[in-house]
Order: C-alpha cells, then structure tokens, then sequence
C-alpha cells in the first residue's frame, strides 16, 4: 500500500444500522469504496473492522490488522451506530438514580399521554386496547424528592433543602446506582439549585468514599418542558455512557493502527462531535440524518437549492426536504417511544422498505403492509432462512428486477421458487390472482404509501414538488425511485451508484459542529419603543454570551484553536401565542441597537412569509423569543465531488450483462441487464433496463431512461 | 417469524407469561380464522371439568354447555348457574360502603365519598378468587356486565350454528323475583332481610 497510485484513504464514515455495518471510504481524489459487514452488537468493533476490511479490498489492500499503516493516512473517521438506540428498546442501560423536585417523583410513570402511542402505526393510536405507558427508566425505588422550588421567572421561591439532596445521595449510593440524574423544575430559567444540590451529591458521595457521575438537565439540556428534559438528562446517564464506551474501543482499534485523529460521531441535528463529547445523548438518532446531509452537501457542490430525500432501506422509509439549502429542524422528536429535547434534521419516516411483510387480512382479504420487516435475520422468503411471510423484495424478485445470483454482489443466493411459492399460496391464490399481477399490485401499493408520505410532506408545507429534484438512495430506493415517483411532478430524479451507503456517505460531508441552546421568555411588543427593544436585546445578548462561553470552552477542550470555531447565533421566533417558531440565524454577533432587533425580526418575517405565505404574517400579535441557540462550527476535510468528462451516451459494451424477462405494467419486457460499476459519465439507458451494482439494484421501467451525468449523478428522466 | 402465534405462545398469552413487546405484536396483527378455537382449545386444557367451554366470559369464568344447559363456571368448578342470571348473584360480595374500607383501596386524599360510591367486590364461593369488582352509587341494582349472543355468535360470526338455539334474554329478574317473594314471605320483612338475605348482605355484614 506504499506504491503512489493507491489509494490514499483520507475519510472512513461507518454506518452500524441494526443488521449491516456500513463502511464509505473515501480518497483525497474523491473515489469511494464501500463495505459491508454484519454488525455485531457485542462489540461493535469487530463487525466495525470487518467492514473496514471489505471496503480496503475493494481497492485491493489488504488492512492486515492496521499494522502495515494503511490507515495512516486518514484524517477524518466518523461512527454511528445503534447501541443507544438499542440500549433504550431493551431497556438495559445502566442503573441510574434520580434526584428530583419534591412532588414530581412520578414523572416517569405518569410520563404524557402522547408517549403512551408514540412510533405507533396508525390503526394502533386508534386501538386504544395496544397504549401502553412505557415501563420507567429509573425505577420509582430508585426516584428521591428534594423540596425546592424555582418559579418561572427563575426566582427561588423555596429554598433547596441541602439535607435531602445528602440523604437521597447516600440511599441512591447504597442502591448501587452507577449515575445520578438532577432535575428541578424551570432549572432552564435558573439553575442555581440543580449546581447546589449536584455539588452536595458530590460532596457526599466523597464522603460516603464512593462516587459516580452526576448529570444535572440544565447542563444536558437547559429546555422546557421537564418530560423531555427528563429523558435528555437520564438517557445521557443511562444509555449514552455505555455508548462512549463501544466507541472507545473503536478508536482504540484505529490509534493502534496508526490512525491521529479523535472517532467522531454524528449529532441528530446534523453536527459532528469527538465520541469524548460530553451531551453524546445528541447522538441517539444520527444514522438517518446522514442521508439528508449527503443530499444538501451534494446539492450545493452542483448547483441544486431544493432537494426531497428519499431514503429506501430494508425497514423504513425515510423522506426529508432540504429547501433553499436549509434543513428545518423538529425540536422535541420522540424515539424509541421517548420524547425528547433534542434539535434534530426532520426526517418523516414509514414502515415501508424492501424487507416489510406482506399479509392478507383472513377477514377482509385485504392487503397489508407491514409495519414490521423481517430485518437481515431471518430476512425475505427468499433468503429461505426459514421467514415464511412474503416481503416487498420477494416481489422485485418474482417480478425479474432482482436478479436471484448478484444479491449482495452474490453473497447471498437467493431461492426465486420459494418465494414465487409463498406469495402464490399466501396472497396471489386467496385473492384469486395471476402471481405476477399480484406482485406487481403488492408494489404498487407500497409505491404509493412512499409516494404520499412524500407528497404530504411536501404539500403540508405549502410547496409544491415541482419545485424540487428528488433523490432517491438506501439499499432499495434505486429499485422503487421510478415507483414511488409515478405521477409526481418533479423539477428532477437522480441517485448515485454509491446509494446503498449514501447516509454513511453524508457523515462525511458534514463539518465538526454542536449545538448549544436554552429556553428563555423575551417578548418584542408590536410597537415596542427602542428602550424596550434594546432591553430584549441585552437579555438575548447575555443568552448567546452564556451558550458561547460553553461552546468555546468545549470546543477547546476538543482541541481547536479559538479562531478555527465559528460561531452563529440562533433565535427562535415566533408571533405572539402561535406555537411554532422558525429558526432566525442572526446577521450579527450581538445586537447592539434597536434597528439589529428589527433587521432580526424582519429576517423572522421573511422567512415565515416563505414557509407559509406573506399574507399569513401577523405582526400585530408581537414576537416572542422563547428558545436561543448558538452554533459551534469548526471546518473539516469533505469528499470531493468532481465534474469529470462525459463519454458518448453509447454505455461500454462490457457493461452489459445480458437480458432478462421482467414483469412490468401488465406485460412482459426483455430488459438489458447493465453492470453499474462499467458505466461512464454521459452514458444513456432506456428502459426497461436494469442497473446491478453488488449493493443495490436500479430498475428502469419503459419510457423512462437514465443518464450518468459528470457529477457521478444519475437521472432518470 | 411464524406467521400466526402457535399454540405454546397462545397459552403463555392467556397465562400472562409474554412480555408486553410480544402482546402488542399479536394484537396489531391479523388473527388467524380459527384463533377463537384454538383459544377454546387451550382453555378446555386448562380446566379440570368435562364440560364444553362455549365462550369466555372473564379471567375466571366461562360458558360452558352442560347437558342442555348452558351454564358459567368458575375456572375452580364452582356453577353459576344459567348463562342469562347474573352470576354476581350467585357470588359473595365484600361491599366497602365506609370510609374505612375504601381507604385500604384508596387511602388519604385518594378516597371517594361514601355517600356518592361503594365499591363491590365479587368473589368465588368455591375457591374465593376475586372475580369482578363494580364500583356504583349506593342502591344501585348489580350490573350485569356481559349477556352474549351466542347463537349469533356461532352462527353469525363463525359460521357454525351450535345444535340448539337459545335466545338471549337477561333473566336475571327471576332470581330477584325469587328473593322477593321469599322475603314477602317472612313475618318481619326487616328482620328477616338482615336473617335470609343474598350472599351480598350477608358478606357486608361480615366484612
């Protein structure tokens, strides 16, 4: 690997999603190499290696354990995984003891309604027999009351009793907790008591001569709301260390390989953080923010300002919007049937992937789709590993567009009779259908719930797809693009040979960033005088200059220089008594007169009459500021994306495999079978066609063809 | 994945031994068209007594078909007679109509006001399992939760009408009936209410 026309890799991303570890591999000359292994949830450095080694011998480099320094060169080496996601559907994190506000100590089991039927499907929040409170994260042995009270301007109106902060310490430490959470209610305002009462436990647990780590939820996530502050706080005590420690390994496994730089992990706002980052909470969804930062990062290097992601895995459907290069961001998410408070990139997500069942109602003879999938393990009927329900990617299979020996580039064989066999006697015969009609309307419907889920996200913002280039990855999304987008009106459709590991691939476009934001209570009154304005302005001010203090000393500590850290100041805006807000990037550091807080607030108006409509501006009601936010950025080293010179649209002959009969549209086609690793820039395919590349499989139906233009994109059109 | 919860989950089912994750599963999955059988099965296994199980009816009790009959039964073998009686009726009953005994359910601020609601629990004769539990104003006559239609039921929705068809009226007024003239017939109505009264009154007494 000394030799100079290697491969220098310079970017290792990995994507560990619940059954395949994802690696993207990238060169300072931009060339990608992907790898695959199984993840292995034990330790997730092995299947994280294994990955690593399969993307190197993509290039024909042996990693020989890392001794032989062909990591060395890496500069940037990013991880995200499904421990905590896992951590908190089991339920296994560790034991956490909770101090909390004298009266509140059944938070957790009272929780709020809406947790009852959250990550619900549809007929479940209907069928009021399946709610459910979720089972608590601290057990209400392990909950202590401490007697204070801060009001909601931030006054304290009952003193912290010190003494039951140290009793409730001592009995936690004799539990055996391995944590201790502090919540106080409105310690977002004023957190003096949640330091208190941290410093007291502090001090016992020396005493006591035995200590563990004290989280308080100002410093986790100074927000309103305590639910979700609560979980913030807690899941950063109970799932988030475990986390640290899985990625520890993995760093360990790089530094011995020569590697310099920290493991990052990725934010669910779309940052990057060292896996020493103290809030690694942040990270709980991170695997499919990728994809939509791929899809702006890749939108801004060629000239496209509105994008629709359209993310196909095995088990979901994921669509987000990037509009004007902005990606907006949902504030309190729920995940794993938990809310949160946590910024994170909108992603709107179905229960619609390739391995989602397929089922009859014995009732009705309706057909239903999923919710659940059957993940890698025991997978479709035609992995014939013993699953029995057909899924979507048995029908591409019966249909002819999967082609049985090249699934996983031939790792897996794949038995076309047994799924031709289970979907006849499970569905095509009970609805007295030909076998191929009923695969082929099996697609169709599940084409369509992509397609709402795309136009509802779309229209319930008030635009329209026509002013939007969809594009489409994950493992299936070439497979069903032209599909799911029959009978939308789109400006443009593209994918990328590289769909398959397309998230991990965004990983690597984003810059180091954290995200530092509180709540506060300011109000700008419709015809404030300037003394008013400029007393707003000195609260907002002080705010920033907090979030600052913090972002700096952190980012220091990470290791940057003061001058490599820019800083954006954010203000969450909204009219007086509506709910939503819209995030205001300030034009300036610090608001310094009365005419800096209008230019704000007309930047507020501007963006409101963008996402709405002008006429829906209501400035009469005032202006509340009722979140402010700071953004820490530091620059980083990305992919390159390079135009390259087009050939004839005439694809090399190599490319071409040979034919195959494929069911499309009622009829029987002889579509040309094309390797997607042969074909050039400015090559053109008319369908029906299909594109095989080890990793995922592009369908071309007629009258549509594809074009590789000199960005390495390509469009069907 | 099986496509439909075999027999061995179904009686962990019924048993309480799944995890939450799993019950939900099968409940926001389509039931298989014999499941109401199978389910009849499992349970059959489960009782000592001959008798048919027609339909459940609670934790504890069923319908089963005896001779002509058909009758509930506690999962002990205690009879309740006709299906179309309210077999609260047959039951003891611990009646907290005091504040002192609503407080062991619902002590401090937590407890309800007498005057305004009692709380009745009902309970095997034969094995003293706590069968059902109402809680209802004061006077208020003893509900009867649940009288099915089972021929409907097995004609209509199984499709497979049982032998001999039965319409289901609430007959429960004829044991009422049979009280009240008992009573009628005692020479001091309020005496011998306190002497002969239903097992209801009687358990109030006691408790």
């Amino acid at each position: 690997m000394t030799s100079e026309s290697s491969p220098q890799p310079m970017i290792v991303t990995c994507d560990a999603g619940g059954t395949m570890t994802d690696i993207l591999l990238v060169d300072a000359a931009g060339r990608f190499s992907v790898g695959k292994a199984s993840t292995t949830p034990q330790d997730e450095s092995a299947g994280f290696w294994e990955s690593l080694e399969d993307a190197f011998s993509q290039w024909g480099v042996t990693l020989d354990g890392g001794a032989n320094g062909a990591l060395k060169p890496l500069k940037v080496s990013i991880y995200t995984g499904t421990t905590m996601l896992n951590t908190l559907l089991q339920r296994r994190g560790k034991k956490v003891g909770l101090i909390i506000t004298k009266g509140f100590e059944d938070s957790f089991v009272v929780e709020r309604g809406m947790q009852a039927v959250a990550g619900y499907s549809y007929a479940d929040r209907l069928h009021t027999v399946t709610h459910a409170h979720n089972a608590p994260l601290v057990p209400r042995k392990l909950v202590k009351g401490a007697t204070e009270r801060i009001d909601l301007f931030g006054k304290a109106v009952i003193p912290l009793y010190e003494h039951e902060v140290r009793d409730a310490t001592k009995e936690l430490v004799e539990a055996g907790v391995e944590a201790i959470a502090i919540l106080f209610l409105f310690s977002y305002i004023n957190p003096a008591h949640e330091q208190a009462a941290a410093r007291i436990a502090r001090a016992a647990m020396k005493k006591m001569g035995r200590e563990v780590p004290v989280f308080i939820s100002s410093e986790v996530s100074p927000t309103i709301r305590e639910l979700a502050r609560l979980n913030s706080v807690v899941i950063q005590a109970y799932a988030a260390e475990p986390v640290r420690e899985q990625l520890f390994r993995i760093e360990k496994r790089l530094h011995d390989a020569g590697v310099q730089y920290p493991l990052q992990t990725m934010l669910a706002y779309g940052g990057l953080a060292s896996v020493r980052y103290p809030r690694l909470y942040e990270s709980v969804v991170s695997g499919p923010v990728g994809g939509l930062l791929g899809a702006r990062f890749l939108g801004e290097s060629v000239g496209i300002n509105n994008l629709i992601t359209a993310d196909m895995g095995g088990t979901s459907f994921d669509v987000g919007l990037v509009t004007e290069g902005k990606i907006p961001l949902v504030r309190e998410p729920e995940f794993a049937r938990l809310m949160f408070n946590l910024p994170m990139v909108t992603i709107n997500s179905v229960g619609a992937g390739a391995g989602t069942y397929i089922r009859l109602d014995p009732m009705t003879k309706r057909i239903m789709l999923g919710p659940e999938s059957a993940g890698a393990d025991p997978g479709p009927v035609c992995y014939d590993r013993g699953n029995e329900i057909p899924t979507v990617v048995d029908c591409d299979l019966i249909l002819g567009v999967v082609n049985p020996d090249y699934y996983l580039g031939g790792k897996v064989k794949l038995n076309k009779e047994k799924a031709l066999a289970r979907f006849r006697e499970e569905i095509a015969q009970p609805l007295g259908l030909d076998v191929y009609e009923a695969a082929q309307g099996v697609l169709e419907l599940i084409n369509a719930v992509m397609r709402d889920q795309i136009r509802s996200l779309v229209l319930a913002k008030g635009y329209s797809t026509v002013d939007y280039t969809l594009m489409a990855f994950g493992g299936a999304g070439p497979m069903h693009m032209a599909g799911f987008t029959e009978g939308l009106t789109l400006k443009g459709l593209m994918t990328v040979p590289y769909a398959a590991a397309f998230s991990a691939f965004g990983c690597a476009t984003v810059d180091y960033s954290h995200r530092y934001q509180r709540s506060t209570h300011m109000f700008v009154a419709p015809a404030a005088e300037a003394p008013a304005k400029l007393a707003v302005a000195k609260d907002l001010n002080r705010a920033w200059e907090d979030l600052e203090t913090r972002a700096l000393a952190e980012m220091m500590a990470e290791g940057f220089a003061r001058d490599a850290v820019h800083l954006q100041q954010v203000a969450f805006i909204r009219y007086g008594g509506q709910l939503d807000d819209v995030e205001v990037f300030s034009p300036v550091r610090r608001i310094e007169s009365s005419e800096q807080l209008d230019a704000l607030i007309a930047r507020f108006e501007d963006l409101y009459a963008r996402i709405y409509v002008s006429g829906a501006r209501f400035p009469e009601a005032g202006f509340q500021i009722l979140e402010v936010a700071v953004v820490a950025t530091v620059s980083k080293v990305k992919p390159l994306i390079e135009r390259r010179p087009l050939s004839p649209p005439e694809p090399p002959s190599r490319a071409l495999k040979g034919m195959r009969q494929v069911y499309h549209h009622g009829r029987r086609h002889q579509a040309s079978i094309f390797e997607m690793g042969e074909l050039e820039p400015g090559n053109v395919i008319e369908g029906v066609a299909v594109i095989e590349a080890p990793n995922t499989t592009l369908f071309v139906p007629e009258r549509k063809r594809i074009r590789f233009d000199e960005w390495g994109l390509i469009w069907m059109e | 994945m099986d496509k439909y919860p075999p027999k061995e989950v179904l009686k962990d089912l019924i048993e309480g031994k799944l995890d939450w994750r799993r019950v939900k599963q099968i409940m926001s999955s389509p039931k298989d068209a014999d499941r109401f059988e199978k389910y009849l099965a499992l349970m059959q296994e489960r009782v000592r007594w001959p008798e048919k199980i027609l339909l459940p009816l609670g934790e504890h009790l069923y319908i089963v078909a005896k001779g002509k009959q058909r009758i509930v039964k506690c999962d002990c073998g205690c009879e309740f007679g006709d299906w179309r009686e309210n077999w609260k009726l047959k039951a003891l009953v611990y009646v907290r109509n005091t504040r002192q005994k609503l407080a062991e359910i619902y002590p401090g601020p937590r407890s309800p006001d007498p005057a305004w609601c009692e709380i009745r629990e009902f309970y095997c004769p034969g094995c003293g399992t706590q069968l059902e539990v109402e809680n209802v104003p004061p006077g208020y006559p003893v509900t009867f939760d649940f009288l099915p239609d089972i021929d409907g039921f097995y004609a209509q929705w199984l499709g497979k009408p049982l032998s001999e068809q039965v319409s289901a009226e609430d007959k429960s007024v004829k044991v009422t009936s049979q009280w009240a003239r008992e009573l009628s017939r005692q020479p001091t109505p309020k005496v011998a209410r306190n002497a002969r009264t239903s097992s209801a009154a009687r358990a109030k007494r006691a408790g």
